[in-house]
């Protein structure tokens, strides 16, 4: 085989050509939104339809920009633009993002967070991580999730919970979720996971680092998502 | 029902497409605002702008062709414009926002990444506008140019530690290091940074610390800034200011560089490292920095002739010193020369200012012909209007003139200038630069300084500093043939200090060539120059049989 084919840079390829995704990803949205509106909804059936379009597009669309973000982490091409933060504000963003996405899943979603809890984060990558979990949790969760924020000794923590089956039993058991080779071979990258890790351990405060933890402990019964920030 | 607050706004959308404005356009009156404009392009953006008042302005950072989101803010922002207090939001498809921010000054009120929902957009409007009724007070001030009464205004607000204590705490850093409160501006960023390392404080405290004349502790500061977020290019900047007030250009060369290397959209930064590379003599650095200023400066707001002029006059002496590293700046030099009328207008005086550039341009490149016929239509329209044959006009004259050989008539228009403006000493130091000894008073002492420090330098052995102190002089004197011997001299002793490094070696041929051009046969260092083209070429003889 060509030996400067096999040097060809892989991860600089996949990300140029997602980008070029996005972008014809964002024409496709556009004309949706052109095509709805000239054509409205005669009925239910159709109505529903143009969810799932919506839906799904929007779902290709955040997966790609997590795909993005994953390999400019991953080649330093991302900084955490670290400040104080009004989490509250950030937290009911991502609810206002993926409402439509709740609703047409018939979810609740409970949102509990001091409206004066301030805190140190790159509020952009912050909210991309809880746009990500939310996404998920609303794929497996059957009635209700539970979004909220506290201050703790470890710093601040997002925790979102959910009443579905809960995670995974090697999920549950992975320290860090950076090895993509061995949970590719299990079939499932958890892309989300990866992102959420990388993104707290670029949160530091002098000696402490940020870190996120999975369990199956919420008073909901399904599985519960952690974010730490120091 | 209560009464809807938002009735009275007006809005505009800009966006280039139509989908978009019509989902945007829904989605503001859903909110309640009261009137909503909507165009798609920056042409009618800024048209719009420069008629009506907006309380807030949704644009899309990419439009396709033309201005960018980013570019129109600039526009608004730069100087006071009748919508300079409009909320601008920023909307644009990309995630990272600071791959956008990165190049500008100026920040928008708001970034929303695309697709965005009503509830988005409806939520992140109330949070703006509930902060503009808030601190309207400070805003209000601040508009009066009442900064002390700002300050009090943001001391309270910080006071009540409520959500726009941070908000407060940048702008009241600002308004310290305005008004030349140092102390204050030090404890106020020093208790932030007590409690956490944030970007914005470190740089705040940095500034400060150059305000006292404290650089070790600006520059550590600034270089801990760079070292964990690289794209903090303000950082950049304060860094390279602190370069220029220690006369460290080479450094301001370097972090500008560096800047740029990250960021090459920022105009302003682009010019500033064309004119310092200029001065360092570095003509390739200067033509990269120019063209690329020239050609962002399409778009912008702070486009500016001079540097337009400056990329000519960076490839026309970049040709004497190498033809072929000069051939494609030259190309593009002569594009750029030819579309300044276009640009800038058709007056008589820029017309006869590209002229001049287009036919030094061309002697450079070796088109004699062309050369002669630009002189000649710029002569005609000077023949025709003489109100227009200004110092500066005259100046780019004789150098067009002497760049096609005729001596006696750039000699008689120099003497002419001299006669002229006998005693006006502003214009006599614009006149210097024709000259190999200058006749203003400033540049007299200029030169003089110059020589003392670069002799003591030489004379320390420390022929590096010797070097750029000369080098530093060529701009300004280019005509001065004994601050170029003395350069000579002084990268012959760093050549011998460092016999590696041959690129000294090429210095020391160009700038003999160069004399060798310039100077007349009646000079009075005529004797100095043998002497030291003698030593020259013995010391280049050597080295190539030392290979």
């Amino acid at each position: 085989m060509n030996r400067d084919v096999q040097e060809v840079d892989f991860s600089f390829v996949l990300a140029s050509s997602v980008h070029d995704m996005k972008n014809s990803l964002g024409m496709l949205l556009n004309t949706l939104a052109e095509v709805m509106q000239q054509y409205p909804p005669q009925n239910n059936e159709h109505a529903k339809s143009y969810a799932v379009l919506e839906y799904e597009a929007a779902r290709i669309n955040s997966e790609l920009i997590q795909l993005l973000s994953l390999y400019r982490l991953d080649h330093d091409q991302v900084r955490a633009d670290i400040d104080e933060c009004m989490v509250v504000d950030v937290l009911s963003e991502q609810v206002a993002r993926n409402h439509g996405l709740l609703q047409a899943r018939q979810l609740e979603l409970v949102l509990q967070c001091d409206e004066s809890l301030s805190g140190y984060f790159d509020s952009d990558l912050v909210g991309g991580v809880i746009n990500n979990i939310l996404v998920n949790c609303a794929r497996y969760s059957r009635h209700k999730l539970i979004l909220s924020a506290q201050q703790t000794a470890e710093g601040l923590c997002i925790t979102i919970e959910d009443d579905g089956p809960g995670y995974p039993q090697d999920m549950l058991n992975a320290s860090t979720f950076a090895e993509t080779r061995a949970n590719f071979s299990s079939g499932r990258p958890h892309l989300g996971l990866m992102f959420a890790n990388k993104v707290a351990l670029m949160h530091c405060n002098k000696a402490q680092q940020g870190f996120i933890r999975l369990t199956n402990d919420s008073p909901l019964g399904g599985g519960c998502f952690r974010l730490y920030l120091p | 029902m209560a009464e809807n607050p938002y009735a009275t706004l007006h809005a505009l959308i800009v966006d280039d497409f139509e989908s978009f404005r019509i989902t945007l356009s829904k989605m503001l009156q859903e909110f309640g605002i009261g009137t909503v404009d909507s165009v798609a392009s920056s042409n009618d953006a800024l048209r719009y702008c420069n008629s009506k008042l907006y309380d807030v302005i949704l644009c899309d950072q990419n439009l396709g062709k033309g201005q960018t989101g980013q570019q129109i803010l600039e526009v608004l922002r730069h100087k006071p414009h009748l919508n300079s207090d409009s909320l601008f939001v920023l909307v644009s498809a990309e995630s990272n926002k600071s791959i956008i921010m990165a190049a500008y000054d100026y920040e928008p009120d708001a970034y929303l990444t695309k697709p965005i929902t009503g509830q988005i957009l409806g939520q992140r409007l109330e949070r703006l506008f509930k902060q503009r009724m808030a601190l309207a007070p400070i805003y209000k001030a601040m508009k009066a140019k009442d900064v002390n009464s700002a300050i009090r205004l943001c001391e309270a607000e910080i006071a009540a530690a409520n959500r726009y204590t941070s908000s407060c705490q940048k702008m009241l850093g600002r308004m310290l290091l305005q008004i030349g409160d140092l102390e204050k501006a030090d404890a106020l960023y020093r208790n932030i940074l007590d409690v956490r390392q944030l970007d914005w404080a470190m740089l705040g405290m940095a500034q400060t610390k150059k305000m006292q004349g404290d650089f070790l502790s600006a520059q550590q500061w600034l270089e801990e800034i760079i070292q964990f977020n690289p794209l903090c290019l303000k950082a950049y900047d304060v860094l390279a200011d602190i370069m220029a007030e220690r006369s460290d250009y080479q450094g301001q060369q370097q972090v500008l560089q560096n800047a740029v290397d990250i960021s090459p959209l920022s105009i302003l930064r682009q010019q500033e490292l064309g004119d310092v590379s200029f001065k360092n003599n570095d003509l390739l650095g200067a033509a990269n920095a120019y063209r690329k200023a020239v050609k962002i400066g399409e778009n912008s707001c702070h486009d500016n002739i001079k540097f337009h002029e400056s990329f000519a006059h960076a490839g026309i002496q970049l040709a004497k010193l190498d033809k072929n590293l000069a051939s494609t700046v030259l190309r593009d030099a002569l594009k750029v020369v030819a579309e300044i009328p276009l640009r800038f207008g058709k007056t008589n005086s820029i017309k006869i200012n590209a002229l001049l550039l287009e036919s030094q341009l061309c002697v450079a490149s070796g088109e004699a012909r062309r050369a002669e016929e630009a002189l000649l239509s710029a002569q005609k329209i000077i023949g025709a209007d003489s109100s227009v044959a200004t110092v500066d006009i005259r100046i780019e004259l004789v150098r067009a003139l002497r760049e096609l050989g005729d001596r006696s008539e750039s000699d008689k228009i120099i003497a002419e200038l001299l006669n002229e403006y006998d005693g006006d000493e502003d214009q006599l130091q614009k006149i210097d630069c024709l000259l190999d000894e200058p006749c203003s008073a400033k540049n007299k002492a200029l030169v003089a300084q110059i020589n003392k420090d670069g002799i003591a330098f030489y004379e320390a052995k420390d022929f590096g500093r010797a070097v750029d102190c000369f080098t530093r002089a060529l701009q300004d004197f280019p005509q001065h043939i004994g601050l170029r011997l003395n350069l000579v001299q002084a990268l012959m002793g760093n050549f011998k200090q460092e016999p590696e490094k041959l690129t000294l070696l090429t210095a020391i041929q160009q700038m003999m060539d160069h004399i060798r051009k310039i100077i007349p046969d009646s000079h009075t260092q005529l004797q100095r120059f043998r002497q030291l083209e003698e030593l020259s070429r013995g010391i280049v003889a050597s080295a190539t049989s030392a290979q």
